[in-house]
């Protein structure tokens, strides 16, 4: 096998495993000096305006989402919403719509970071549900200590919204 | 194709006459968009194009007209009959008036399938609009997805949606509050009314009758709430030999929780 060969096989290896580990439901943070992202992926067997509805009915956002205690507002392009997270259930998160294209890609966030949600068709009535966070600033060294890790609750979100979404879709006619 | 409308209105009429009442709880306004959603009907006719059944049709024009109606639009409180029972009991009246249809109705009897029907209308009136009008045709008039969709114009996806977070919502909301299913269930109306109206009836002998009670510790809760469901399948709030009592308190639920909202606003 020569160097050229060799490199590729790795490549697709890898291509392969993150592509695995994407849809598998765990999530991944990638910590640099001055950010931090944690994503995760999951395949729901389910049409992506259902997914779209859960996604944008804040009052019902509790009701099947066990990370979000409330969330007050209109989830709308440039509006503001107020999130409570089991993260951190003291707090009020202050955000800001920035991006609402129907049944493909949604994106709240503040002055410290933005989520991302991304539905992705998948084939055979399946879809790809993707969420990622990026928090960091200049001076995101000072606070990261005190922002508690997010993998679990997105595993956790990612798991809930799995569950009802294909619930809803096995409604019988 | 008159006589075909005709034909099928009759036929659905009494469905269409309760599904309007459990909308806007008033019997008169019920009359009203029945009569109403027959004469758009009539002179629509030429529009129906066959790709629904002429039932369906005749559902999608009468939801139509029953969401412009304030009644239907008002959503009451979860606690509804908590609020209710509390102005009952300081508005002796209601007693008077209630004992009178009891004593002198031929639809004043009181029984607890009836109660069961009347909560649930009472309940699902809390429930956001789309979400009442998808459980009610669903789960009490037994349309399909695809027929809901084409009544409320909505997508199947969404329709499915609308069902399962009121299913899910009632469910809750039962588990909580009635004493039928759940040891701890905090309202007892059934029991307290069955008492006050049939005193020399035993109401653990009445209520084993009733499926969902006598499946409640067994069963899980969403088969609870299909049972529930077919108990007010069996009813028609007009026809049934409990009618006039159930209809009288609806009547009083009804102005309390408008009363209630009144306030709320001010």
């Amino acid at each position: 096998m020569n160097y050229s060969t060799l490199f590729y096989t790795l490549l697709i290896l890898m291509t392969t495993h993150t592509s695995t580990h994407a849809q598998s439901g765990k999530a991944l943070t990638v910590k640099k000096t001055f950010s931090r992202e944690t994503s995760v992926s999951i395949d729901i067997q389910a049409d992506a305006a259902i997914v779209w509805t859960l996604l944008t009915q804040a009052a019902d956002f509790p009701r099947w989402n066990s990370t979000v205690i409330s969330i007050e507002g209109e989830i709308g392009l440039g509006n503001t919403i107020k999130l409570k997270s089991t993260l951190d259930p003291k707090r009020v998160f202050k955000l800001k719509v920035k991006e609402f294209t129907p049944e493909k890609r949604l994106a709240w966030g503040d002055g410290q970071g933005t989520r991302v949600y991304t539905l992705t068709p998948a084939g055979n009535g399946r879809l790809t549900f993707s969420m990622s966070e990026k928090i960091g600033s200049p001076m995101f060294p000072l606070f990261s200590k005190y922002i508690p890790p997010f993998d679990a609750s997105f595993e956790q979100f990612a798991a809930d919204l799995k569950k009802e979404a294909e619930a809803i879709q096995n409604t019988k006619n | 194709m008159r006589e075909v409308l005709d034909r099928e209105f009759e036929a659905c009429r009494r469905q269409l006459r309760s599904y309007i009442l459990r909308m806007t709880a008033s019997r008169d306004d019920a009359d009203d968009i029945v009569q109403e959603t027959y004469l758009k009907a009539a002179s629509r006719l030429d529009t129906f194009q066959g790709n629904s059944s002429l039932k369906t049709w005749i559902f999608a024009i009468a939801s139509n007209l029953a969401k412009d109606n304030l009644r239907t639009r008002q959503r009451w409180t979860e606690n509804v009959t908590d609020l209710s029972r509390e102005a009952a009991l300081s508005d002796p009246v209601f007693f008077q008036e209630a004992m009178h249809i009891r004593l002198s109705s031929e639809q004043g009897n009181f029984e607890i399938a009836e109660h069961i029907a009347f909560c649930f209308t009472c309940i699902a009136k809390s429930l956001p609009l789309e979400q009442q009008l998808c459980l009610l045709l669903k789960e009490v008039y037994e349309f399909k997805v695809t027929e809901i969709a084409e009544i409320i114009v909505q997508s199947e996806a969404m329709v499915k949606y609308y069902l399962h977070s009121a299913r899910s919502r009632m469910i809750q909301v039962f588990e909580g509050r009635c004493a039928l299913i759940h040891k701890e269930g905090a309202c007892h109306q059934c029991s307290e009314l069955n008492g006050i109206f049939n005193p020399k009836q035993k109401f653990q002998e009445e209520v084993v009758k009733i499926a969902m009670a006598r499946e409640a510790a067994q069963a899980d809760k969403e088969h609870l709430f299909d049972l529930r469901m077919k108990v007010v399948q069996g009813i028609d709030p007009f026809e049934s030999g409990a009618a006039e009592l159930q209809l009288h308190h609806l009547t009083h639920n009804r102005k309390v929780m408008e009363n209630y909202l009144e306030k709320k606003q001010d």
